[in-house]
């Protein structure tokens, strides 16, 4: 049976008390500033955690290691993963050589293109997913330290995989490209029709917006358009697997399988610096001429 | 003591909920660690430590998710306010009560989440209710109701309670 003392609490209680009202106030009234703070101050606490965080994914990698290389089959392991290192590799060429024939074609008339400089790539290991259920996110072994920022893409050779939404000093967590909650501005490769690509509940993507007369069809490529920072253009998102076209909708969807299956992805990379100039490099002050 | 083992749970229960966890699913939805322990902190150590450990637990969950800090670490932590006034009021606790119990707050907070979040409407209550909320209050009740039967029968727990509370 439980005796609770409730003499010596009575001051705890009170002390508890306000800080519920504090910080059910803070909430209230000022919830940026709350939320700055937190994160402001969760820099050090989160290095403190990314310790052990490190050490019990490097243990569990092990472990995952040693099962995966002794218990299960060792030979057909290794060379499956070499045949889908290589598949990966193949895929992404294959884009990268579609790219680049139809934009060879579209902008031969254009004669002030410019080579487009290759972004700067940060590799990150995979240590952890999300904390909790409500979003699909990996977390990475790099952090602010190294470069990361929230907004910077996040690829595999073989595609997209999401973008960093929140960083600490030594690690960072990627939305997925198959959440619900991410956006990420694509372009069918075939038809060169511009949509948003958006995860789904089912771990899958769509791409919405697409134009009522696009001729899109299942099968069709879906790359990033590069119209927003993060992602420089041609970079694979998904294939179309099925377009909704509702009655009297405006516009019509497709289904996109994602092109990374980011439950098992394990290695990535971070664009840190994108060929396509923002927005507000494109619409800053005009250069004096000489 | 008791501040190392506050510690403790605080630092580990991101390295166990990141990557241990996802190994431990039902239906793709995986425990929530962070409101069994801090249930379990507010009914043994008060109101005080529930609400302080509280927002400690869903700050450091939140600082490894994509969500907000804030929302997260003032669940958690009325969370622990609530359960450490249950605990006052509780004369006898047993495990099966104990596991009822956190059933239906793991599914009023899953409940709850969703509204604070503010998620994409594809993400709606329905949607939340069978494929996040009710399994993981499932796993929830049954992770609490045995680490709460495992100290009810190896520890005296009002002992436990009375000098945590001092």
């Amino acid at each position: 049976m439980w005796m609770v003392n409730l003499r010596v609490t009575s001051n705890a209680r009170r002390v508890a008390l306000i800080l519920a009202v504090v910080l059910i106030l803070g909430f209230l009234l000022l919830p940026g500033q709350l939320q700055s703070v937190f994160q402001g101050v969760g820099g050090p606490f989160g290095w403190i955690i990314s310790w052990p965080l490190r050490a019990v994914a490097g243990i569990h990698d092990r472990i995952a290691g040693v099962w995966d290389s002794y218990v299960a089959l060792q030979g057909f392991e290794e060379e499956n993963r070499q045949l889908k290192r290589e598949l990966e590799l193949l895929k992404e060429q294959n884009v990268q050589l579609r790219e680049s024939a139809a934009a060879t074609e579209r902008l031969a008339a254009l004669l002030e293109f410019k080579k487009q400089a290759l972004p700067t790539l940060i590799a990150a290991q995979v240590i952890g997913r999300d904390t909790g259920n409500w979003y699909k996110t990996i977390i990475l072994d790099k952090g602010a330290s190294d470069g990361i920022q929230p907004d910077q893409g996040v690829i595999t050779p073989a595609g997209v995989v999401g973008r960093i939404v929140k960083t600490t000093a030594s690690t960072a967590v990627v939305l997925l490209v198959t959440d619900p909650n991410n956006a990420i501005a694509g372009l069918i490769q075939r038809t060169r029709d511009e949509g948003i690509v958006e995860g789904t509940t089912n771990a899958q993507a769509r791409l919405k917006y697409i134009p009522l007369l696009s001729s899109a069809r299942p099968g069709d490529r879906v790359v990033t358009s590069g119209l927003v920072e993060g992602f420089p253009r041609g970079l694979a998102i998904g294939t179309i697997t099925r377009i909704d076209k509702e009655e009297e909708a405006l516009f019509q969807s497709a289904e996109l399988t994602p092109e990374v299956d980011p439950n098992r992805v394990e290695e990535v990379l971070v664009i840190q610096s994108s060929p396509v100039p923002t927005e507000k490099e494109r619409l800053g002050m005009p250069r004096p001429k000489p | 003591m008791k501040t190392l083992i506050y510690g403790t749970i605080i630092v580990g229960i991101v390295p166990v909920q990141s990557v241990l966890l996802p190994h431990l699913t039902l239906w793709g939805v995986k425990p929530d660690l962070g409101v069994v322990a801090v249930c379990l902190i507010g009914l043994i150590g008060g109101e005080l430590d529930g609400l302080l450990v509280g927002v400690a637990v869903g700050w450091a969950l939140c600082l490894f998710s994509a969500q907000d800090v804030i929302p997260g670490a003032m669940l958690k932590g009325g969370l622990g306010f609530v359960a450490g006034l249950a605990g006052r009021q509780m004369v006898y606790l047993s495990p099966l009560v104990l596991t009822s119990g956190l059933l239906v707050v793991s599914c009023l907070v899953g409940l709850v989440t969703p509204v604070v979040l503010k998620l994409n409407p594809q993400q709606d209550l329905w949607w939340a209710v069978w494929n996040v909320v009710l399994p993981q209050a499932c796993l929830d009740a049954i992770i609490g109701g045995v680490i709460y039967w495992v100290m009810w029968s190896q520890f005296n727990i009002e002992q436990l309670m009375s000098e945590s509370r001092m």
